[in-house]
């Protein structure tokens, strides 16, 4: 038996599956924007050399590094709303779960490229007296943040990837809409084909421009 | 505030050892094969020849660059349409599982078979073995050991693609859960209760892999 493939429900239906993409984006966005900052106030913890904090942050990385990001994001969507009294919509819990998530790894990237810089940097930056914050600002980080680039973008794909699980708990984003218009129009393996496409096309631009950063780096050093 | 009752979920606690026993079942089925599928594509990678080289090199990249759950749905909803039958959620989820992890593998064998000193390959062949008994005998009883802790950590990243597999219904231990949530009507507890589980689980993998690499570091 030979198939006959029917793309005319993905051509007829494609403006549905771009608004999917563009909700894939958007969680992705604003997970990197909360996700950054977080991961790099959880580095500089973990750095620290009081105990408490570090220790604190060393449990966050471990809690989110170990467990799969599924579990993460129903508990934050159906558990976390009973313990703190809020609510929640898909599109806060999967940005919440997202970006503690993204921040456990991110927070590896920066400790590594914070722990490159050499010590002599730091100890001239005090010997001019240049304080903690300013010396991190000026000095450390556009070093660091120079050499965890390709790190860091690789950690953008699979932030990207891990987006599609929000479809779980009905966030309208590329896959649950590829989930819905093939429940309606009965064709899975047209759009499920397209749909992977896309994810395909989005990540691996994102994928060769890691490799050409990557490769400049290490022309430059 | 909220009274914590954990006395729901212990009751059933056969339900999610049940689900433990199906991750456990899907995890080291996916790992066995897409190790030795990995082996292939990465010795494919590594050819020279471009019929070789090639299939392997975009079968990689396609694997790597989507989302595990779109390749899990499209081996459950898409792929029986081409087949003309139907596959159940254990196949379905073992095939996305294994060709997502192979793609990882395959980067590294080839890792590892690349981080073979080239003296080696040339003294294996002026001895006349073959590239099959080189392969067995000199290269990868090296790399293997040299790839260990790469190959240890994508077990663990693995194991928890596993959760995915809940959302076509495999019975794996998140979907006991979230079948457990709906008779007990107690989320907090029972997804507390199945993130512990995988914490367990897989931070005994985390801390096997930082042994194994002191280990190595110390032997090197």
């Amino acid at each position: 038996m030979t198939y006959h493939w029917d793309f005319s429900a993905v051509w007829f239906n494609f403006p549905e599956l771009l608004e999917g993409l563009l909700g894939t984006l958007k969680v992705t966005a604003a997970s990197l924007a909360l996700g950054l900052p977080l991961g790099l106030a959880v580095a500089l913890l973990r750095l620290q050399r009081w105990r408490l904090p570090a220790a604190i942050a060393i449990g966050f990385i471990a809690v989110f590094r170990t467990t799969p990001p599924l579990v993460q994001l129903f508990w934050i969507f159906y558990a976390l709303p009973i313990v703190a009294d809020i609510k929640l919509d898909p599109f806060g819990a999967a940005v919440i779960a997202l970006s503690l998530q993204s921040a456990a790894f991110f927070a590896e990237v920066f400790r590594g490229g914070i722990v490159s810089v050499e010590r002599g940097l730091w100890e001239a930056g005090r010997a001019i007296g240049m304080r903690y914050p300013a010396l991190l600002r000026r000095i450390i980080l556009p070093i660091a943040i120079k050499r965890m680039m390709p790190a860091f973008l690789e950690r953008l794909i699979e932030l990207m990837k891990t987006t599609s699980l929000v479809s779980a708990i009905a966030y309208a984003d590329l896959l649950y809409s590829a989930m819905v218009l093939s429940a309606r129009t009965f064709r899975p393996l047209e759009i499920f084909t397209t749909v992977a496409l896309m994810y395909f096309v989005v990540l691996f631009g994102i994928s060769l421009a890691t490799r050409a950063v990557e490769a400049r780096l290490a022309r430059s050093g | 505030m909220y009274r914590w009752d954990f006395a729901p979920v212990l009751r059933d606690w056969d339900l999610l050892l049940r689900g433990l026993a199906g991750t456990l079942q899907l995890a080291v089925t996916s790992l066995v094969v897409s190790a030795l599928l990995g082996l292939v594509l990465g010795a494919m990678r590594s050819s020279r020849r471009h019929w070789l080289d090639w299939p392997a090199t975009a079968l990689i990249e396609l694997f790597r660059n989507t989302p595990v759950l779109v390749q899990l749905m499209w081996f459950y909803f898409a792929l029986p349409i081409l087949l003309g039958g139907k596959l159940t959620a254990f196949a379905a989820a073992t095939l996305a599982l294994t060709c997502n992890t192979s793609a990882f593998m395959a980067e590294i064998f080839r890792g590892g078979i690349q981080s073979i000193d080239r003296g080696q390959w040339d003294a294996g062949r002026a001895i006349g073995m073959s590239y099959a008994i080189l392969m067995r005998r000199i290269i990868l009883p090296q790399a293997i050991r040299r790839m260990l802790p790469a190959f240890t950590n994508r077990a663990i990243e693995l194991t928890k693609s596993t959760s995915l597999a809940s959302t076509i219904a495999f019975a794996d231990l998140l979907y006991e859960g979230k079948l457990m949530t709906s008779i007990s009507y107690r989320p907090l507890e029972t997804y507390t209760v199945v993130a512990a589980i995988y914490f367990l689980l897989l931070g005994a993998g985390t801390i096997g892999v930082r042994l194994l690499e002191r280990r190595m570091a110390r032997a090197a």
